[in-house]
């Protein structure tokens, strides 16, 4: 597949995305003018982008789709149920059409013509039907008369010569517009060697916004229009430059080639003229949404350079621990100064390139939007979907290892969770469920909490499946607590028919393995007939963590900073006489582990041991180690899949001297060891 | 710093109109009257633009233009001429000479004020 072809696959994508989010909100609002010209412009861009990139399927399927949401648009066609079921299963049938060989599919291409029909169906109705306006039939605003001039100036090289200065003629040529801009080409400019002063090597291309007829243009250059290539002629009857995103695309052009191609240039005005035969004048909040997308500059990098980026950065903080040692131990003062210097900018460079990988919750939300919709669809049961926080940012690699837990939760909350209308209204509750997803910072974490009105779960009932699974005894006397974490035992699950939703050998098991995976925690809250919150906890990133290096004996290891609350220098004799393993600490009891035992390290313990004081849950506990050595920034790396099963380990890391430190997970070391005593 | 412009003129109307407005525009203005009377004031002081006229007796506005361009303190300063708009020729040559634009008889202030400033700022 050549490049455009990916290029069109990513910005279909895009598009199709936000023809899923435009077909939501329009659902709401089957009215909003706004909402229906963006629907209809990403059709067209579809169809059009399709027919130019070898997706004829997508062309000849949206080709229809446009049609209607111009006559909508017209105010010729209703926005109805029957044709916002069609446009979402479109939405879906897109996706699977980006894959080129996609219709060879049996299932696929049955989906395809019924879908065809469909949208044939719509058509017909209307009696009146017309072919959609010609592209080129701009509908002009009639009351501006400015239009945009494009001007190529390119000097003889001697103009200089004769007291010429080709910049005051730029600045004359823009004081003549309302908005200009001014690109100079500066591809004749030989090598400084060859450079002669008194040359002119520079020609410009200026676009420019003006109400002045050409030839007042053209006399700007009347001194020097013998001896220079002067072209200057309409580009658009409109303001092109007001439209953002034309000065970006141009300028992403000039800074390509330093140049315009003329056809390049004449294809990007007719984007615009056709963006703006879509759009109408009264602007709502809702598409303040589509149109923040235009305003913020950015670019795309595959993943795969930002994983370079970041395995880069990585090697970089190892090395700059390196070069911290060297310092320490030699005493180099111009060093030092020069090795603080690095310090501060590679812990500047570790923060700029962990936001680059950071994207926002954001986008995952449109995927359970659409979920929602189409469950209570199919369970007729009637939610209203809540969203806060979704500007919070996470590593894409958690939100990619995020998404399916996530879907399952949602599911769960739908299927079982919120009851039917009917119910609702026996139980005195809105006839409108309710599922409110929330995430927000906590600390080094990031918090989503999913909570449903539905419900809730029942705890007998979840105890007596416990016990007929064995998986308790059934005489077990367990805390409310206790009952919900069974949810998470592997092979637990309540449903008690496998519905097409949840329950496909899927359990929450699952759900709190792989957000295991991804270092995160899972919680759930539950009263019956309230409601059930889910509560996930995930650090910010994976792989570089602030953390205290600590030595057992001959081993270093790390514990993250962000759990360390206070370090306490004890005599041994403390540890060894205290009852049940606690100690006192500001006289509070802290219960402690004594790491040396717990790792069973061999050797003689010290006079003075360091109790490191780490938070678990809303408790404080207190670890045991023999010396504190200091703060470090910590490269994580995996152990590999043989030591994969130690789960109270969570990587290792290479220090400055070259040494490997183990990377420890205190919350499961206080787990495994509570558990063990 | 006020710029200043030297005008070369034969008539005594002309250079008065033309320094009237130039003066009121802001500018230092120096008179001369032909080009034998004009090429000592290029003596290294400051002229920022010159303004000449070309029929003029003794030395013409051609040859001042490139005697003008001959010394090398004064090879880059703009230099526009009058000139009528029959004579389409003239322009050529002047231009060869050196000049950098000219200004059209009859004008009014407004255009030769627009015809400096697109040379000069």
């Amino acid at each position: 597949m050549d490049s455009f072809q990916k290029k069109f696959i990513e910005e279909a994508t895009d598009l199709i995305n936000n023809l899923e989010l435009a077909v939501l909100a329009l659902e709401q609002d089957v009215k909003n003018q706004e909402l229906i010209a963006e629907v209809f412009r990403i059709m067209h861009s579809l169809k059009g982008g399709g027919g130019m990139f070898g997706f004829e399927d997508i062309s000849h399927f949206t080709h229809n789709l446009e049609t209607i949401y111009d006559e909508v648009r017209n105010g010729n066609l209703p926005v109805t149920e029957d044709l916002l079921s069609v446009t979402f299963s479109s939405v879906d049938h897109l996706r699977n059409l980006l894959n080129q060989d996609a219709l060879n599919n049996e299932h696929i291409k049955k989906n395809h013509e019924i879908l065809l029909e469909r949208v044939k169906a719509i058509l017909q109705k209307k009696d009146t039907l017309q072919v959609v306006a010609d592209e080129e039939q701009v509908e002009e605003d009639s009351k501006s008369k400015l239009q945009t001039i494009y001007i190529y100036f390119a000097p003889n090289e001697s103009i200089m010569d004769n007291g010429t200065n080709p910049l005051y003629l730029i600045d004359e040529l823009c004081s003549l517009g309302t908005n200009s801009l001014v690109f100079p080409r500066t591809n004749k400019i030989p090598m400084l060697s060859r450079f002669n002063s008194s040359k002119c090597y520079t020609a410009w291309e200026v676009f420019m916004v003006s109400d002045v007829n050409l030839n007042e243009i053209q006399d700007v250059f009347i001194f020097v229009e013998d001896e220079s290539e002067i072209e200057v002629k309409k580009i658009a009857d409109f303001d092109v430059l007001a439209n953002e995103n034309f000065i970006e695309k141009i300028q992403n052009l000039y800074q390509k080639k330093n140049h315009f191609d003329p056809a390049v240039i004449k294809s990007l005005v007719k984007d615009i003229a056709n963006q703006k035969k879509s759009v109408v004048a009264n602007v709502n909040e809702k598409l303040k949404v589509f149109t923040k997308e235009n305003i913020i500059s950015s670019i795309r990098v595959s993943s795969d350079k930002i994983d370079q980026l970041m395995n880069l950065v990585s090697e970089l903080v190892t090395t700059q621990a390196s070069l911290s040692l060297y310092v320490e131990e030699n005493q180099v003062y111009e060093l030092n100064l020069l090795a603080e210097n690095i310090e501060n900018i590679t812990r500047q460079l570790r923060d700029t390139a962990f936001s680059i990988s950071l994207i926002p919750i954001e986008t995952m939300l449109t995927r359970f939007h659409r979920l929602i919709r189409d469950l209570s669809t199919e369970f007729n049961k009637n939610i209203e979907f809540i969203t806060e926080g979704a500007e919070t940012e996470l590593d894409k690699t958690l939100i990619q290892g995020l998404t399916d837990p996530l879907m399952h939760i949602i599911r769960n909350s739908v299927d079982h969770g919120i009851e039917p209308e009917d119910e609702r209204i026996k139980k005195g509750k809105t006839p409108q469920g309710m599922i409110y997803f929330k995430a927000f910072y906590s600390g080094a974490n990031v918090v989503i909490k999913i909570q449903d009105d539905g419900r809730g779960i029942d705890l007998e009932k979840v105890k007596q499946k416990a016990i007929d699974k064995e998986i308790i005894a059934s005489d077990a006397k367990l805390s409310e607590r206790e009952i919900l974490d069974l949810i998470f035992i592997p092979g637990f699950s309540t449903a008690k028919n496998v519905t097409d939703v949840s329950g496909r050998g899927v359990g929450m098991d699952v759900v709190k393995r792989k957000i295991d995976e991804i270092r995160g925690s899972v919680e759930l809250e539950s009263k019956e007939n309230i409601g059930t919150t889910i509560t996930i906890k995930l650090p910010l990133t994976l792989s570089i963590i602030d953390g205290l290096l600590v030595v057992i004996g001959d081993t270093k290891y790390v514990m993250p900073l962000n759990l360390v609350n206070k370090i306490y220098a004890y005599e041994h004799e403390t540890f060894k006489n205290a009852f049940n393993n606690i100690v006192i600490v500001d006289g509070e009891q802290i219960p402690f582990y004594y790491l040396r035992d717990e790792f069973e390290i061999p050797g003689t313990p010290l006079e003075v041991e360091q109790l490191v004081l780490v938070k678990y849950e809303d408790k404080k506990i207190g670890l045991v180690v023999d010396n504190v050595v200091g703060e470090y920034q910590a490269v994580l790396k995996p152990l590999g899949k043989l030591y994969k099963n130690h789960e109270i380990i969570s990587g290792a890391t290479i220090l400055g001297d070259g040494t490997i430190a183990l990377v420890l997970d205190t919350n499961k070391i206080i787990n495994e060891f509570s558990f063990k005593n | 710093m006020a710029k200043t412009i030297l005008i070369v003129d034969d008539s005594e109307s002309i250079r008065e109109v033309v320094s009237f407005t130039l003066e009121n525009a802001g500018y230092n203005v120096i008179i001369a009257t032909d080009g034998t009377d004009a090429l000592p004031h290029f003596d290294g002081k400051e002229i920022d633009l010159l303004l000449t006229d070309l029929h003029m007796p003794n030395m013409n506005g051609i040859e001042l233009i490139r005697e003008v361009r001959k010394i090398d303190a004064y090879k880059r300063i703009p230099i526009l001429f009058l000139t009528t708009e029959s004579q389409r020729d003239k322009k050529v040559e002047a231009k060869e000479a050196g000049a950098t634009g000219w200004i059209i008889k009859p004008f009014v202030p407004a255009k030769l004020l627009a015809a400096i400033n697109k040379v000069m700022r």
